[in-house]
């Protein structure tokens, strides 16, 4: 059989298996909701300018301080004047954002030293799996708020790297940081029981390097679990986001939903009765991190094998 | 409960907490610049007393050994530094002052939302499907998917801006912590009313998750079928063979939970400007005031430790299984 | 010998019971289980009788029904299970009908259970002379000290010491905890006890212990015994007569004396061939080819006929009627016609 036939041949099983498990997602109806809803504010992310003006619209005052919703202003305006419906349409970008490439870094630190760990044994997985331990029980969260400032005064707070500013960096860092440590300990338990399987065994016999070994046949078959995971983790990463803008650690100039919250906390416009700066933001949060929770579990039913064994 | 089961946990927490004084030792001494740069840049210290901090931790010495001894030394004597921000105080009383607050408000908030959200978690497990399951699960997820301050703000919005029944934020009116008895601790219950509503909700989603889905499995074992042949009623089956190992998860959870009390409800705290370790977190941020929240970081991450020896040993009181 | 038993009950029978209707009388019994695909037909049609003091045995391969038959006579079925038909008389008295609430007066005051695995059928946090006790408090009303006496009593009888009454499941062994199972099944004085595999965990040694316990505690008590196994030397020491099951069905039925020395099904002679016999001389151990039967769609005929060297054509077109003989042996297999 040529190589060309057999590659060709994987992908047609890994289509049949991709299309066989969209149609036992589609029977989920609480995972088909939290799609539903998270397309909407992907599509929001997206291009906010579909539905609102460009995001200088959105730090700009364009109506009188407070001013109740009405038909101009479909959700009101905030203390400064600014309109509510356009910052939460932006905000849904940077949130949406800071919690892709949070949950991208954690992804990657707790794949890459998940799989090391397991992989490797010894003395190398002891003293990472200590490590992870560690974190495990650390409150994360008062050490993100220690680190976040630190960092910031460290980079200095109107640096860009990369064209992102630096306080959403350090926020994306500091989630990273922070939460790695959970996604190891799943990805190495399942890394220990694949490689006792015969196909590594097989493969090692052969002589097939370790590097290779792990990105072959070892992360294909982790598929399943860091999707599964990944899904979980950015629900807790836009929480931590939000969380850290409301505390004032986000950006002044990047309305993500918590930074509008902090406005408003800080205007006191809890006090002053006006609900439509708070509600907007708020209920967008509640409804991100509701969707990725209810395809999270739904995922984690389909994929992950321990969870499967159900009555 | 064996000795060795009691020393290995003993000596678990004692190498987590070393690590975490490391930690907090490292994070601000291993920053580009100068260690004082962000240790003492404190206005409100004279030249005196930086001279005389800067001897006393040794700053003009080598990282380590001589720093770090001379850090766990202060560290373990409870000297944590003196606070930017208020005044040259030291760190320890400056935050001794918050922890009452914060106690009352989330110690209060764990035990409401504990019974509460077991009791629902434990019934919409036990009649899986049912209404209250339906019903109540929905709930818990929504709750469990919001932060404090979105759970608080709405409140103040309804109960405080709109219907007036409660104050919007503090501990207390002007000069009502001095007013007699009973009239202090009334003014303190209307303005505890709020923010303790808001922690209690944050925390019964979780409680009642895992509460649920803990039933669940219990519902499956075989001494749930040796109760059910007996002929007992439901109620009994459900108080006296699925209820008590159900819990047993639960136990540590709450703990823990109880570990991160002093961390907390920091959002929630911040909302209702609840005079706590939250709203002294979000100060100290504010003012840069890094001993302080150093201090800060090593109180809770120390009860977090403690919370979990702690769930450790209940547990193991608990289950005559681990008893031995 | 009925009637000498019944006397010896400590309260009176059932309001609604017949005294002179026979102890256990299920006919024509159908406990199906709901799946995606349809209905499991586990148990389908299963008719038997239990006297007083007699001991029946309950055999067959694993997945046959015999425990699901057992457990159908008080009804402790999974959530997606339903008895679709057929009756469970005691004493006269059909428990199919009854709600669960009406089923709890005769759980364990008359039908108990010795389950297997004594390990995850005893609660772990609770202490074993309490689980004992249970019953009688809850059930017969006493109160919790002449609770606890009564279960101190029983582990007594079963040969538990006195110094491990304030033990843990845990903390006993496998055979003690077995002890602890029959002690508690005892508790309310049964008419009958089900042994659900009681052995089958335990090594040989304590395996013949348990079973010594349990053949002098029905001589004592005057129980009847339901005793489901796959071990055929355990049900020839201890049973009166012996039910063997096969798909769901009744394949063979009759004193254990008569089928055991002349198996006339073709699966009662595969079995009993499949089984070592230490006594017997070295002989290959037969194996049946083919597995059993898919219960959700079970073959039109005898649902042995695809494995039967034995069939015929008639096999897989017509269920077997069941023929009784003389001897007191009824087999369900078209070799034995429709008359004896």
């Amino acid at each position: 059989m040529s190589a060309a036939r057999a590659s060709g041949s994987r992908w047609r099983l890994r289509a049949a298996q991709l299309r066989a498990f969209a149609v036992r997602y589609a029977g989920r109806a609480d995972g088909m909701i939290g799609l539903v809803v998270l397309v909407f504010f992907g599509i929001l992310a997206l291009a906010p300018e579909l539905f609102v003006g460009p995001l200088e619209t959105a730090t700009r005052a364009s109506a009188h301080a407070f001013d109740a919703p009405s038909a101009q202003h479909l959700f009101g305006a905030d203390d400064l004047g600014r309109d509510i419906l356009n910052r939460t349409v932006h905000g849904a970008r940077i949130s949406m954002t800071i919690g892709l490439m949070a949950t991208v870094i954690t992804l990657v630190f707790g794949v890459v030293l998940g799989l090391v760990a397991g992989y490797s044994g010894g003395m190398v997985d002891n003293l990472l799996m200590r490590v992870a331990d560690f974190f495990l029980v650390l409150p994360t969260f008062v050490l993100a708020l220690i680190l976040a400032p630190v960092l910031i005064e460290v980079v200095g707070a109107d640096a860009e790297v990369m064209g992102i500013r630096a306080t959403l960096l350090v926020i994306i860092v500091v989630i990273g940081i922070t939460s790695w440590a959970a996604t190891a300990r799943i990805i190495r338990s399942q890394t220990l029981s694949l490689k006792e399987r015969m196909f590594v065994d097989r493969a090692r016999v052969v002589g097939v390097g370790p590097g290779r070994i792990i990105l072959r046949h070892i992360l294909p078959n982790v598929m399943n679990l860091i999707v599964a995971n990944a899904v979980l983790t950015f629900a807790s990463a836009v929480l931590t986001e939000t969380t850290l803008s409301f505390i004032g650690l986000g950006d002044p100039f990047q309305p993500s939903w918590g930074q509008i919250l902090n406005g408003a906390q800080d205007s006191g416009a809890a006090g002053l009765g006006a609900w439509w700066v708070i509600a907007p933001p708020a209920v967008s949060v509640v409804l991100v991190i509701l969707a990725f929770t209810l395809m999270g579990n739904a995922l984690d039913d389909l994929l992950n094998p321990k969870s499967r064994v159900r009555r | 409960m064996s000795a060795r089961y009691l020393g290995q946990r003993l000596l678990q927490a004692i190498v987590t907490i070393a690590a975490i004084v490391l930690l907090n030792f490292l994070l601000f001494r291993l920053m580009p610049g100068s260690p004082e740069r962000i240790l003492l840049r404190n206005p409100n210290l004279s030249q005196q007393v930086v001279e005389a901090t800067r001897a006393r931790w040794g700053l003009d010495k080598p990282l380590i050994p001589d720093q770090l001894v001379s850090y766990i030394g202060s560290t373990l004597e409870g000297d944590l530094g003196y606070s930017f921000k208020f005044r040259g105080q030291p760190v320890t009383s400056v935050i001794a002052d918050r922890v009452g607050p914060t106690l009352l408000l989330v110690g209060l908030g764990e035990l409401i939302s504990a019974i509460v959200g077991i009791a629902i978690g434990a019934y919409a497990g036990w009649r899986r499907g049912g209404l209250v399951d339906r019903v109540g699960s929905g709930v818990s997820l929504v709750l469990y998917s919001m932060p404090y301050f979105v759970i608080g703000m709405p409140l103040i919005v309804i109960f405080a801006a709109g219907l007036g029944w409660f104050p919007t934020s503090g501990m207390t009116s002007v000069g009502g912590g001095d007013r007699p008895f009973p009239d202090n601790i009334i003014d303190l219950a209307r303005h505890l009313a709020l923010p303790l509503a808001t922690v209690s909700l944050g925390l019964i989603g979780q409680y009642s998750i895992l509460m649920r889905s803990s039933i669940i499995e219990t519902r499956s074992e075989d001494y749930i079928t040796t109760a059910r042949a007996k002929g007992l009623r439901d109620g009994r089956v459900l108080r006296a063979h699925a209820f008590p190992n159900a819990m047993l998860p639960m136990v540590t959870l709450i703990a823990i939970n109880l570990g991160y009390v002093i961390g907390g409800a920091i959002t929630a705290e911040i909302v209702f400007s609840w005079p706590g370790l939250g709203t002294l977190t979000v100060t100290a941020l504010q003012a840069r005031d890094y001993p302080v929240l150093q201090g800060i970081f090593l109180l809770v991450a120390v009860s977090v430790v403690v919370a979990n020896l702690a769930a450790d040993i209940i547990y193991g009181m608990l289950d005559p299984r681990v008893r031995r | 010998m009925t009637a000498e038993i019944r006397g010896r009950r400590q309260w009176p029978l059932p309001k609604q019971a017949d005294p002179s209707a026979p102890l256990l009388k299920v006919e024509n019994l159908q406990t199906h289980f709901q799946l995606g695909r349809g209905w499991v037909k586990a148990v389908d049609g299963v008719s038997f009788g239990l006297d007083d003091g007699e001991a029946l045995g309950l055999v067959g391969e694993s997945g046959c029904g015999k425990t699901t038959t057992a457990l159908s006579l008080v009804r402790l079925l999974p959530s997606n299970g339903k008895i679709r038909g057929g009756s469970v008389e005691l004493f006269g008295i059909d428990l199919v009908p009854k709600t669960d609430r009406q089923l709890d007066r005769y759980r364990w005051r008359e039908i108990s259970i010795v389950f297997q695995g004594a390990m995850n059928a005893l609660n772990p946090v609770v202490q074993v002379r309490r689980q004992i006790a249970e019953p009688v408090q809850y059930r017969l009303n006493q109160s919790e000290s002449a609770s606890l006496k009564r279960a101190d009593e029983l582990l007594d009888m079963v040969g538990i010491p006195s110094r491990r009454l304030g033990a843990y499941p845990h903390e006993l062994s496998g055979g003690m905890r077995q002890r602890a199972m029959i002690a508690m099944a005892l508790a309310c004085d049964p008419a009958i006890v089900i042994g659900d595999e009681p052995t089958t965990a335990l090594d040989a040694m304590v395996q013949a212990q348990i079973l010594v316990l349990l053949e002098q505690l029905r001589r004592d008590l005057g129980l009847s015994l339901i005793l489901i196994t796959h071990d055929l030397s355990v049900v020839a020491e201890t049973c009166d007569r012996v039910l063997v099951m096969y798909a769901g069905r009744v394949a063979e039925e009759g004193p254990v004396s008569r089928v055991f020395t002349e198996p006339r099904h073709p699966y009662t002679r595969k079995l009993l061939g499949a089984f070592p016999n230490i006594r017997s001389d070295r002989r290959t151990l037969e194996t049946i080819p083919g597995e059993p039967p898919d219960l959700v769609n079970p073959p039109a005929g005898c649902r042995f006929a695809p494995r039967c060297a034995q069939a015929m054509p008639v096999c897989s077109g017509t269920p077997p009627p069941e023929v009784s003989f003389d001897d007191g042996v009824r087999v369900a297999c078209h070799l034995f016609g429709t008359t004896a």
